[in-house]
């Protein structure tokens, strides 16, 4: 078996065109040539599925996948911490937390034992708008595995024991959390975008909201969502369709359906501008995170917007890297990614730099929202973009887990089931002026939210001259994530 | 470098097994393998049920072969492996790999330099072409290395001085050996970085950067008969080194009676290590290792992971193995202490646990949830077309015997109660001992 202490090097870059004066010659005579031309390449399509329905109302999604004697199962439920009552923060995370530490018919040493014993692994946990359990057993053990994943999902007792437990497991979790600048930068940006709507508290919630949150809370959260109705299974690998949904009746085919109300939620508030400073002192770098409100997962925009963000910080073209890292030494990495719910979602650019050059960074972020916006993207900057997303097609369907997460993705989130089958087609669609046009209606470079967590000593000055100077310095040790000032009163 | 081991006879694991479930075994690979006159080795396995083909390079190589006042340059040199060579300029490696719709990314180990890509399998010849002309041609200029230099001082701040816990693997190794090649970490120290020189990067790429150092790994959809010759085409007009690579390592001399260090950081919470040496990966106690380390800590049904966080809730987090890697390392038990409780409690416990498994023999259901769990890690990886590459690669320059990748699981499913118990007072004696305490530097937390 292998270490894994391992360094994870250049990602994708642009050409940064440096002359070269000198070269490590093992093979003086090399030819001064092209790169080769591809092969014939192979005709690639979205691999089959099926999406079924029990009677109860549960949707199960089947991927057949038999390279592997082994199979996976993901139940998802429609409700997350978007849903955590005010004041009480983190309680879908701390529900799913409890889900495999006990039920009516298991202990939480007796869930551990038979995953553990079968050499399978099982995980829980809560986003923003789903909760989630999985199980992966070898595939002679799939009955085992699909009943205890109905055992958690359907029976949990949220044992008092337990409740403490795990109530101080999150505290103390939280505690390295609040240590982590990069852990601290994404909450606080987070609360700027979000205000006080549900997206924009912590997932994990606070040591203050933990403490009120109750058996009967827990209770509650689980009665109310957890239902075949609002929820959806996959189960993928070494499986047949007819096996996986006998196994899939007998364990969830007599759960009871029920209605489902899901909490009304406040609109997101408008983009403003914000800047805060998180005071860190002993930091020797600086995590920087700037972004602004976007768009749900479900709009018309999404491949548009999709484009711009990538052109702007992810795979296949990336301003930011070049800009920050390949240009001018700046950071190890630097990225922009859009991050799409059912209800709202966000553009975020994120690096990490040394202390003194804080300033310098924020400003170069800043600068390429604007170019974004106001420069029109040229046809081959735009065209690798393109090139990334469909050559890597035949990537994202290499595992039955990841296929598997796309079908998910277009259930869970309501989108056309053809977005599977054309999303090359629509991803080359795309043109420069589509792309200024969201850039136009979307982007509020002047209404960005901005937050820097680190030595404040060391950058402070040159915030000012950077045009920065309005800014809100607050102590670490004064943060509440939960106040609407930010800080602990 | 694998030994022989003795296979133990079909009735006894038969009559051990019977009581329980047979586990499921991950099934073979079909592979070839090569060598080319310049000494590269190759290794093919198709697997055609995806149009996508992974090529790894490994370079046998890592932190540990690093000479005295250069610590992280082995990493540091990976990183120049992207700034150009003659057909490829600057940054190109990756941009073009990322034009075709592909991933790329290179890491370093203590024992190796890997270089891999994925991509669509009509490029394999492209791939191929790249990582051929950067092991024969690297562009060295002195202003690109000094501004990588740069970039790798971030990562360092990034990944180890400005997160919690990021140094503890550090302090660790500083501070058990006194010698060998283990005593630093891969990322290295700020002021070795900064001493390394566009003249280190130039030896160090003629000594190693070799084929006859390197092990070429293709998994995925290609024609085996058609790999090889794009590999002898591109990697075949590389001439054979005729370097000779120094491999002697110093070993740390036994110990006479346990260490003990308390040091402060600027940690959350304190952090409790107990740390003994063992042997190296291969080695035929090397195995029981494994499972040990799997009965201490893989779930919530293990024995570090019961005792100190769910039974006692003496730590947040609780976990501990063995390091087994190509010369002889460590295995070590970490425990972040958890509010109300102390650093002494922790130690203890963890100790307990390691004399518990000289004292008593585990249980057959122990073992053989173990050998379970490690089936499942193997299928697992094979998942994926990296995953397999990543093992036969492995196989090759950890173990110089590529029939490991597969044989492994055989010497796993005959392995004993009594290998488990062996090893376990072999190695995890009180006079080999460290245990190291790091406390927060204030001594209270925020």
């Amino acid at each position: 078996m292998k270490a894994r202490r391992i360094m994870a090097a250049s990602l994708v870059t642009l050409l940064a065109g440096l002359a070269a004066v000198g070269s490590a010659q093992q093979a003086p005579n090399w030819p001064s040539e092209n790169p080769p031309r591809p092969l014939q390449s192979r005709p690639v399509n979205f691999p089959p599925y099926e999406i079924r329905a029990l009677a109860n109302g549960m949707q199960v999604i089947v991927v057949m996948h038999h390279e592997q004697p082994e199979i996976s199962m993901r139940l998802l439920v429609r409700a997350g911490s978007a849903y955590d009552p005010p004041g009480k923060t983190g309680l879908a995370r701390l529900a799913a937390s409890l889900l495999n530490q006990g039920t009516s018919t298991r202990s939480a040493g007796e869930i551990a034992d038979t995953i553990d014993s079968i050499g399978g692994a099982m995980e829980t946990g809560a986003g923003s708008d789903f909760t989630q359990g999985s199980a992966l057993v070898m595939k002679d053990s799939f009955s085992i595995g699909m009943e205890l994943l109905a055992d958690i999902a359907r029976r949990p007792v949220f044992a008092p024991e337990e409740i403490t437990r795990q109530k101080q497991q999150a505290v103390s979790s939280l505690q390295v959390s609040l240590e982590d600048p990069d852990y601290i930068a994404g909450a606080v940006l987070q609360r700027l975008i979000y205000g006080s709507h549900p997206y924009g508290l912590p997932d994990s919630g606070t040591p203050e909201t933990i403490a009120k949150i109750s058996r009967a809370d827990l209770q509650e959260f689980h009665r109310k969502y957890f239902a075949p109705n609002n929820a959806v299974l996959a189960v993928v690998g070494d499986v047949e369709v007819a096996e996986a949904m006998a196994a899939a009746q007998k364990a969830f085919g007599d759960w009871p359906k029920q209605t489902v109300q899901p909490p009304q939620l406040p609109e997101p508030p408008r983009p403003a501008r914000r800047i805060i400073v998180i005071d860190k002192p002993d930091s020797v770098q600086t995590a920087v995170r700037i972004g602004q409100l976007g768009v749900p997962r479900k709009t018309p925009d999404y491949m548009e917007l999709d484009e711009a963000i990538r052109i702007l910080g992810g795979e296949g073209s990336n301003r930011l890297f070049r800009v920050l890292r390949s240009e001018r030494s700046l950071t190890y990495s630097a990225s922009a990614d859009m991050n799409t719910m059912l209800l709202a979602g966000d553009f975020v650019a994120e690096t990490d730099t040394r202390s003194e050059a804080t300033a310098e960074v924020v400003r170069l972020i800043v600068d390429e929202f604007v170019r974004l916006q106001r420069e029109r993207t040229g046809d081959s900057e735009l065209a690798g973009a393109q090139a990334y997303m469909t050559g890597s097609f035949p990537l994202t369907i290499e595992t039955p887990g990841a296929i598997a997460r796309q079908v998910l993705n277009v259930i869970m989130y309501d989108l056309p089931l053809d977005e599977l089958r054309t999303y090359r087609q629509r991803a080359n669609s795309v043109t420069p002026d589509a792309i200024s046009r969201v850039a136009r209606t979307y982007l509020q470079p002047d209404r960005l939210s901005i937050v820097m967590v680190g030595n404040a000593a060391a950058f402070k000055d040159q915030l000012q001259k950077s045009g920065f100077g309005k800014y809100e310095l607050i102590p670490l040790e004064q943060l509440d994530l939960t106040a609407p000032e930010l800080k602990r009163r | 470098m694998m030994k022989q081991l003795i296979p133990t006879s079909l009735l006894i694991a038969v009559l051990t097994l019977a009581p329980l479930d047979a586990a499921v075994r991950p099934p073979r690979m079909e592979y070839s393998i090569a060598t080319l006159p310049n000494g590269l080795t190759v290794v093919l396995s198709e697997d055609h049920s995806t149009p996508i083909v992974h090529a790894e390079l490994w370079y046998h190589v890592g932190s540990k072969d690093e000479r005295p006042g250069r610590t992280g340059f082995a990493h540091l040199f990976e990183h120049m492996m992207f700034k150009g060579s003659k057909n490829v300029d600057p940054e190109e490696h990756a941009s073009m790999i990322a034009s075709i719709g592909g991933q790329s990314n290179a890491y370093t180990n203590d024992d190796s330099t890997v270089f891999w890509e994925t991509v669509p399998s009509q490029y394999l010849p492209l791939m191929l072409w790249m990582e051929a002309d950067r092991m024969a041609t690297l562009r060295i200029d002195d202003a690109t290395f000094k501004s990588e230099r740069e970039i790798v001082k971030e990562e360092r701040r990034l990944r180890v001085d400005n997160q919690p816990f990021g140094r503890l693997s550090e302090i660790l190794y500083d501070n058990f050996y006194t010698v060998g090649p283990y005593k630093h970490t891969t990322i290295g120290s700020m002021k070795d970085l900064d001493a390394a020189s566009v003249a280190d990067v130039r030896e160090f790429h003629n000594m190693y950067y070799v084929p006859g150092n390197a092990t070429l790994a293709i998994v995925g959809d290609f024609d085996s008969a058609q790999a090889m010759e794009f590999v002898t085409k591109y990697f075949g007009r590389i001439p054979k080194s005729t370097g000779k690579i120094p491999r002697d390592y110093a070993q740390e001399p036994p110990g006479t009676k346990e260490r003990r260090v308390t040091t402060t950081e600027n940690w959350p919470l304190p952090a409790v290590v107990v740390a003994y040496p063992i042997t190296y990966d291969g080695h035929p106690d090397s195995y029981a290792l494994h499972i040990a380390s799997k009965i201490l800590s893989d779930g919530e049904s293990s024995r570090i992971f019961k005792s100190l966080v769910y039974d006692t809730g003496i730590a947040v987090s609780a976990f501990g193995g063995g390091n087994i890697i190509e010369q002889p390392n460590l295995f070590f038990a970490v425990a972040l202490v958890q509010r109300g409780h102390t650093p002494a409690e922790a130690e203890k416990a963890l100790i307990a646990e390691f004399d518990k498994l000289r004292a008593e023999p585990v249980a057959e259901k122990e073992l053989q949830r173990a050998k379970n769990q490690f089936f499942r890690d193997y299928i697992v990886d094979r998942e994926t077309i990296r995953g397999k590459a990543s093992q036969l690669a492995h196989a090759v320059v950890i173990h110089n015997d590529v029939k490991t990748a597969d044989d492994e699981v055989e010497i796993f499913t005959d392995l004993k109660i009594s290998d488990v118990q062996r090893v376990s007072k072999t190695y995890f004696t009180p006079e080999n001992r460290l245990v190291l305490h790091i406390l927060p530097r204030s001594g209270a937390t925020r």
